[in-house]
């Protein structure tokens, strides 16, 4: 299996372009604790194990700050900033 | 170009997700170690050892040699594969079962002997694969699965403040540092350090990192992130508590 098997969602806010990889989120939720912006919440995608998994709001304050990549334990979320 | 996921080089992709439990810090404390050995490009030169508990579910987590050791005995494994082949970057990888309890008198005559090596320890305050007991570094008054009115010191004891009691037999030239997985930079640094500190030669290296367990404590992830952020450190102090060439305070 190859990185790029991974189940992923992208939604993209205002500043940045968030990728969940659902194939490897266990739904934790260690990333929402640690927003500062608290723009993350549980999402409607299931993760690897059937519980939910994340995302942000569309649209939102979203800072990509990385802090929720930093923190996940599964390396599940990449954040691209927008140019 | 696709996305791909941002994990370290010496990852083996092929094994992820891994098998810890959801929210386990050993993912973290991987991380940081995973991208510490990235920036120093030791790949190839790691010999990677695990011990029983939580922590062995990482013997096929990095693409470096790996050895799973018997309960406790990673560190002289690892001390001896150092002594055979010197030239080859050795880290043993443990829990506070493995480092403080069965594998305590390893790790201690080791720092008493400056071994060149580096050992890693995640503590997380209990047994975390068999279900949650007490462990010598399980906090006074916490309770878990065999202390359920609460760790009392009067019976029980205080915890293991392991990196201090290191630092205390090491001589100079050791690096011994406490982490926690709050603050993944500040980890990796003191990781990298470790590793440094071996490449070196100058003498044992450990490195402690505070970690959370959500399934043994029956956290979710807020009370699980302020018992680790505001918990843990009041007894378990983080920062850098040896470090070679510096005078102690």
């Amino acid at each position: 299996m190859t990185t790029n098997a991974y189940k992923m969602k992208q939604v993209e806010t205002t500043k940045s372009v968030f990728t969940i990889f659902t194939g490897l989120c266990k739904g934790c939720g260690l990333c929402i604790e640690k927003c500062p912006t608290k723009t993350l919440h549980w999402s409607e995608a299931l993760g690897v194990y059937g519980t939910p998994s994340v995302e942000p709001k569309e649209n939102d304050n979203c800072t990509a700050c990385g802090m929720c990549a930093l923190v996940c334990p599964d390396c599940a979320i990449v954040i691209e900033r927008k140019k | 170009m696709a996305v791909v996921p941002n994990m370290p080089k010496s990852w083996r992709v092929e094994t992820k997700p891994h098998k810890f439990c959801p929210g386990c810090g050993h993912g973290l404390v991987l991380k940081a170690l995973g991208e510490a050995i990235d920036e120093l490009e030791i790949q190839e030169r790691v010999v990677f050892g695990c011990d029983i508990g939580c922590s062995l579910l990482s013997w096929d987590f990095f693409n470096c040699d790996s050895v799973q050791t018997h309960h406790g005995r990673t560190t002289p494994v690892v001390t001896g594969v150092k002594r055979a082949r010197p030239d080859r970057i050795c880290i043993a990888y443990m829990g506070d079962g493995g480092g403080y309890a069965i594998g305590a008198q390893h790790l201690v005559n080791s720092a008493a002997r400056n071994e060149r090596i580096t050992a890693i320890l995640v503590n997380n305050c209990n047994y975390g694969m068999t279900g949650g007991q007490m462990a010598p570094t399980t906090l006074p008054g916490m309770k878990t699965q065999t202390s359920p009115y609460g760790r009392d010191t009067e019976t029980m004891g205080y915890p293991t403040q392991g990196p201090e009691m290191v630092a205390a037999i090491a001589r100079e030239g050791a690096y011994v540092a406490r982490g926690t997985v709050a603050n993944v930079r500040r980890l990796k640094r003191y990781i990298k350090s470790a590793l440094q500190n071996q490449i070196d030669g100058k003498g044992f290296s450990f490195v402690e990192a505070l970690s959370g367990c959500p399934t043994n404590w029956s956290t979710n992830a807020q009370k699980t992130w302020e018992f680790i952020e505001k918990e843990m450190p009041q007894y378990f102090k983080v920062g850098e508590i040896k470090t070679p060439g510096k005078k102690e305070e």
